[in-house]
């Protein structure tokens, strides 16, 4: 198996999923807005396909 | 008494001769220093400037010292001078290198961190309620930083492709410096290799 390169410069925002997170409170911790929750959806299109389908432990990339 | 005067001649001569001798060794220690001074500071000049002016301030003691006939302090003052001239040229091959490795992360790393702040922003920009740590007046800092920002990137590649790695990196130190003051601002997650 490949020892996985990890970029010590990539400035990518993760979030990792807790229990009892939505992308509306994400939204909130980030920006201060739920309505923004959006944003964080349409990031992460490559692994979620309902806003309100997230699970615990994925990895979100907040822009 | 008509002896006396080439004897007389014949000392002149002698001190002469002793005199050209000992003020030989320190010219040819002088002209040597100089000779490994000026082969290594070409590029030592570019990275260690203040161990070139060391080196050249120790040259001009050993020359001032010559200039006064103490023969014996300018052959002092000049004889290490090019076993250190020597060492100034590695110095500057070992800076180059470090350099080098540094401009070649960050000019890496820096536009990524640029990216990410200005996509935060965007998105901050549109929000009706600032998040906890964060009100207007910092997110309008961090907005006004940023062309500032971009403006020095720009700087440090003209001063990379013009030469000059120390002044290019370190200006890129400075951006570098400037956006994880941005990011922690914002409260964003700050690169592992922006942190060192």
């Amino acid at each position: 198996m490949a020892e996985e390169k990890t970029d010590a410069w990539d400035a990518t925002q993760w979030h990792e999923v807790k229990k009892g997170d939505t992308l509306w409170k994400i939204a909130v911790t980030y920006y201060g807005d739920g309505s923004l929750y959006t944003k964080i959806f349409e990031a992460n299109r490559d692994i979620l396909k309902d806003p309100n389908l997230i699970k615990v432990g994925q990895k979100l990339r907040i822009p | 008494m008509k002896c006396l005067k080439p004897m007389v001649l014949m000392v002149l001569v002698l001190f002469a001769a002793a005199c050209a001798s000992s003020n030989k060794p320190a010219e040819e220690a002088i002209k040597a220093a100089e000779a490994a001074i000026n082969a290594a500071k070409g590029e030592a000049v570019k990275y260690i400037p203040d161990q070139v002016k060391g080196l050249e301030d120790g040259l001009q003691t050993a020359k001032d010292a010559f200039a006064k006939k103490d023969y014996k302090a300018a052959l002092n003052a000049a004889k290490d001078l090019p076993g250190k001239a020597k060492d100034l040229a590695a110095a500057a091959a070992t800076k180059k290198e470090e350099l080098t490795k540094a401009w070649k992360e960050m000019s890496g790393g820096l536009p990524k961190m640029v990216e990410a702040i200005k996509s935060r922003v965007n998105v901050l920009s549109e929000s009706k309620k600032l998040p906890a740590n964060l009100d207007k007046a910092k997110l309008d800092g961090v907005k006004a930083g940023l062309p500032e920002v971009t403006q020095m990137w720009n700087d440090a590649q003209k001063a990379f492709s013009g030469g000059n790695l120390a002044d290019a990196v370190s200006k890129a130190k400075t951006i570098k410096d400037k956006a994880v003051e941005m990011m922690t601002t914002l409260g964003m997650q700050i690169p592992a290799g922006a942190k060192s």
